[in-house]
């Protein structure tokens, strides 16, 4: 039987051992109305070759975007990442150990996700971070827990231009609650609509959530808003791509208090969407306040530099109910593949995939500027992806598709008045010739 | 050995950035397309070479015990072998580089997978669907509250309250906590099961669920679980399944017949993904009937040989994480399944629970077991002998790691003094339980012969014991630039 190494002789040993002549005498005691007879529906086990052999059957069935000209972005990222990132993160060592409950015998794993929060710091100016959380959506959500928890107020102010599945699943994990959540509109321009926010701030709000670079590609005026609400003990929480923060100001600079969002771009692949990770980091005043688990550097016995899980009294398995979340299993293998690709890349490395990225996307725009027919509804100061407007959008998606290019994400499913806009994203991977292919593919289409 | 940081490593001269080339003959600077006050001033990250990181990360992987190179028994987290097969076909390109908002039809074999694994967990469990949108045990356990939530508002009851019994890991009340639900404990009986009475006389009108673990915490199976199902549903309360422990009973006894209305599987648990130092997981929460109209979106459905994400589900609790859930570990878990097959689900039951019960057996004139039963999967033993002669749980823990063995769950359930949580798996053999075996039992001798060895240990690994007080004392959580 795969992955059971005990033979026959050796069950029936043990089994004498304990007194029982069956194994079936071990579930003797458990109800047997609750008891299954019949398991002929699920499938005979099968060799490694032939599930093996199944398993890449059904792999052909998909096609992934190294075969295809994609420009899919829109919260996951298609970044380059080298090759000895994976020789690293999957030794099992990391990847089939637990939680580093256990610190003299987890040293590694507690240092390297303790270069991960540095790492993290060090690209948002934060003071704290955290070892990670699940994914960018639900490290917003518990952002806003930690500002509902700390200045005990009732609503939630949202910027609508903030990736609508984030808000999603804020709406989830905050609808059954007393809390209420206020959606600000985005302007002409798709930057959050500063005149309508100022009519919003009201006494009763806890925190302010706004995206930079927003879902629409744009990069925001955080320091503006930041400004608005001051001394309104309100906190200014950022949802942003880490892979921006090579070239974009640092979000404690401008005044943010929480930052949050995806770690994918940071050396993670797509994988249909998961598992990527959440990052969360914050001011120094709001550490106690903080979710998940935290690193810390401290001593062994001896006096040497070790690392052990710290200030676990905020967590769910010392505080139970009163927690300051329910996580518990995060995303470590991801964190450390993070802090990793960012040691890989270093500064100059991590720089040019963020400034490449800028370039491409900028190009795209220039070219795509040439044909009359696409139009662009907002203004174009965006860091990796942006969005442009054709007629007939979803039918010239298809079109673009037929010759393997997926052009980006339509909009209208998330924004109905965005009617026959399209998201395009460029990574440092795309290359000249992919892009131009693109516009050169798309004039054709509309020109026939 | 070097344990530097990475940010304390001296910069090598060679500037290791040609991962990728320039994307255009004319590179810009960022201060040409973005005004600067935008922009940041400095970067400070390390400049290393490729050989720099792989050797640093290479020597900090060998810090650790793992799966793969220790015994790892530690109650409650299932640290089962995880098969390489799974791994590589994880590792394939057309699942990897998959993007999410990719049209369905460049998606049908991912798709397949979450259709196909969604059928076999709905057959070992009897429940209707399972949606694999969650991240991890806790985060199933507030799926499955948001829609136990959902329901009761449908209905429009007020119920506020969560019956969670002492037992219980603290995921479950903090998961109802976020749910805004007050918790209610019932307390365990002295061999350790839900205290019927007392259940009885909490449940009323006002209690929306009750979450159990069964196994519970203790390695026993709740025997009265029809009689605790009535309790509930008699009262209009749902029953949540924390399926943290499901490993004893794949394929033996399944939760819908017990009475459960919701439950989570952890694939990182029982079906064999792995723990990647503490993540990521998946669980898979899956429903009965009545709860089929909660499920986040979206879920896989089948239209003839199609496979499409659905979203009209008519009272959705809405989206619970982005996307579509973990799908690697999604995908891991069905080629388990698909490699262990009808049979071998019930030898994994098989064999973990006696893995379990023969360390029981051969361990319990020397120490405490918790309970007087027979156990599940995981047995689950009171140091309080041991403690008495001057070695506490940890005492013990610790010693074990000198000899290669990952220490068991300590001090956990709350409701056992000076506890160890040993849960073996189906994976590891008689041998290795022999040589646990001695080693506890060595390791009780040596607490009258050489007490003062257990107080070091261990003294094998890189660090002794680690100061955890002075951790939080003088939080020390990021590498800061020397001067700083």
């Amino acid at each position: 039987m795969p992955y059971i190494l005990n033979t026959p002789e050796d069950i029936e040993k043990m089994l004498k051992e304990i007194g029982l002549s069956s194994p079936e005498e071990l579930f003797n005691h458990i109800p047997k109305e609750t008891k299954i007879d019949d398991l002929s529906l699920i499938p005979e086990r099968k060799s490694e070759l032939e599930v093996s052999n199944t398993l890449n059957a059904l792999a052909k069935r998909n096609k992934s975007i190294n075969k295809l000209n994609s420009f899919l972005g829109a919260g996951l990222y298609d970044h380059y990442v080298p090759c000895a990132l994976k020789h690293l993160v999957y030794r099992s060592e990391f990847y089939t150990s637990y939680t580093p409950y256990q610190p003299e015998c987890s040293q590694g794993i507690l240092q390297a996700i303790y270069e991960y929060q540095s790492f993290i710091c060090l690209l948002t100016g934060m003071d704290v971070s955290n070892a990670s959380m699940y994914d960018g959506a639900t490290s917003l959500a518990e952002a806003t827990s930690m500002s509902l928890r700390i200045n005990k107020k009732n609503t939630i102010i949202v910027a609508k231009s903030v990736h609508p599945e984030y808000r999603e699943v804020l709406d989830t994990y905050f609808k059954h609650s007393d809390y209420s959540i206020i959606e600000v509109p985005y302007n002409n321009d798709g930057l959050i609509d500063t005149n309508a926010l100022e009519t919003l701030l009201e006494n009763n709000i806890s925190c302010l959530i706004i995206q930079s670079p927003n879902f629409f590609g744009l990069i925001e005026d955080i320091h503006r808003v930041s400004t608005m609400i001051k001394d309104k003990n309100i906190l200014l929480i950022e949802v942003t791509n880490p892979m921006s923060l090579a070239l974009l100001k640092e979000p404690k600079q401008l005044g943010v208090d929480i930052v949050c969002g995806d770690g994918q771009p940071l050396g993670n692949n797509l994988c249909f969407g998961g598992p990527t990770f959440g990052f969360l980091a914050t001011k120094k005043e709001y550490l106690r306040q903080m979710p998940g688990r935290i690193v810390g550097k401290t001593e062994d016995s001896e006096g040497n530099v070790a690392f052990c899980l710290t200030l676990q009294t905020r967590e769910q398995h010392i505080r139970r109910e009163k927690a300051t979340s329910n996580i518990c299993s995060n995303e470590s293998l991801n964190a450390i593949a993070a802090a990793v690709y960012l040691a890989l890349l270093g500064k100059e490395g991590f720089k040019n995939a963020a400034l490449y990225s800028l370039n491409n996307t900028h190009y795209l725009i220039k070219r795509l500027k040439e044909i009359k027919e696409v139009n662009f509804p907002f203004k174009t100061l965006v860091f990796n992806e942006f969005a442009w407007r054709i007629n007939g959008a979803r039918e010239i998606l298809k079109k673009l598709e037929e010759k393997n290019i997926l052009a980006g994400v339509i909009l209208d499913k998330f924004y109905p008045e965005l009617k026959d806009c399209i998201l395009s994203c460029c990574t440092e991977k795309k290359t000249k010739k992919e892009m131009d292919d693109f516009v050169d593919t798309l004039k054709e289409i509309i020109h026939g | 050995m070097d344990r530097k940081l990475i940010f304390d490593k001296p910069p090598t001269s060679y500037n290791n950035t040609d991962f990728f080339p320039p994307s255009l003959p004319k590179i810009n600077n960022a201060e040409e397309i973005i005004p600067d006050k935008f922009l940041r001033k400095e970067l400070p990250l390390p400049s290393l070479g490729e050989l720099d990181v792989v050797r640093h990360y290479t020597n900090l992987s060998r810090l650790n015990f793992s799966v793969d190179a220790n015994f790892y028994p530690l109650g409650s987290c299932t640290m089962k072998y995880n098969p390489k097969l799974n791994e590589d076909i994880a590792q394939k390109n057309e699942f990897l580089l998959l993007h999410p908002y990719q049209d369905e039809k460049y998606t049908q074999g991912a798709l397949e997978v979450m259709y196909e694994l969604n059928r076999i967990l709905c057959e070992i469990t009897g429940m209707n669907q399972f949606s694999f949108q969650p991240s991890a045990g806790a985060h199933g356990e507030l799926t499955g509250m948001l829609m136990i939530k959902s329901f009761h508002s449908l209905n429009k009851e007020k119920r506020y309250k969560v019956i969670i019994p002492d037992s219980a890991h603290g995921t479950n009340p903090a998961s109802s906590a976020m749910c805004g639900y007050e918790t209610v404990v019932v307390k365990s009986t002295p061999s350790g099961l839900v205290d019927i009475d007392e259940l009885r006389k909490k449940t009323d009108s006002t209690v929306a669920a009750m979450m159990l673990t069964n196994p519970n915490t203790l390695g026993l199976f709740e025997e009265q679980i029809l009689d605790i199902s009535e309790i509930l549903h008699k009262k209009g309360a749902l029953l949540y399944y924390d399926g943290a422990n499901f490993n004893a009973l794949m394929g033996i006894a399944k939760p819908s017949l017990m009475g459960f209305d919701v439950i989570h599987l952890n694939l990182h648990k029982t079906f064999s993904t792995p723990h990647g130092s503490g993540g990521p997981g998946a669980a898979a929460v899956g429903v009965t009937k009545k709860l089929c109209d909660f499920l986040p979106v979206p879920v896989v459905d089948k239209k003839g040989n199609k496979f499409y994400l659905k979203y009209d589900i008519k009272h959705t609790i809405g989206r619970v994480k982005s996307f579509y859930g973990n799908f690697l570990v999604i995908l891991k878990a069905y080629i388990y399944l698909l490699r262990i097959g009808r049979k071998g689900i019930r030898r994994v039951a098989y064999n973990s629970v006696l893995n379990a019960n023969y360390i029981k057996e051969k361990l319990k004139n020397h120490y405490i077991p918790a309970s007087d039963k027979k156990c599940m999967h995981e047995v689950v033993f009171s140091c309080v002998k041991q403690k008495n002669r001057g070695a506490s749980a940890l005492d013990i823990a610790k010693r074990l790691i000198d000899f290669g063995i990952h220490p068991p769950t300590m001090y956990f359930p709350l409701i056992v003094k000076e506890a160890l949580m040993v849960e073996p798996t189906e994976t590891e053999s008689k041998s290795t339980l022999d040589n646990f075996i001695k080693v506890m039992i060595e390791i009780d001798k040596e607490i009258d012969t050489n007490i003062e060895r257990i107080k070091r240990a261990p003294s094998t690994t890189p660090v002794g014991r680690v100061n955890e007080t002075k951790a939080a004392r003088f939080p020390c959580l990021r590498w800061e630039k020397p001067g700083e």
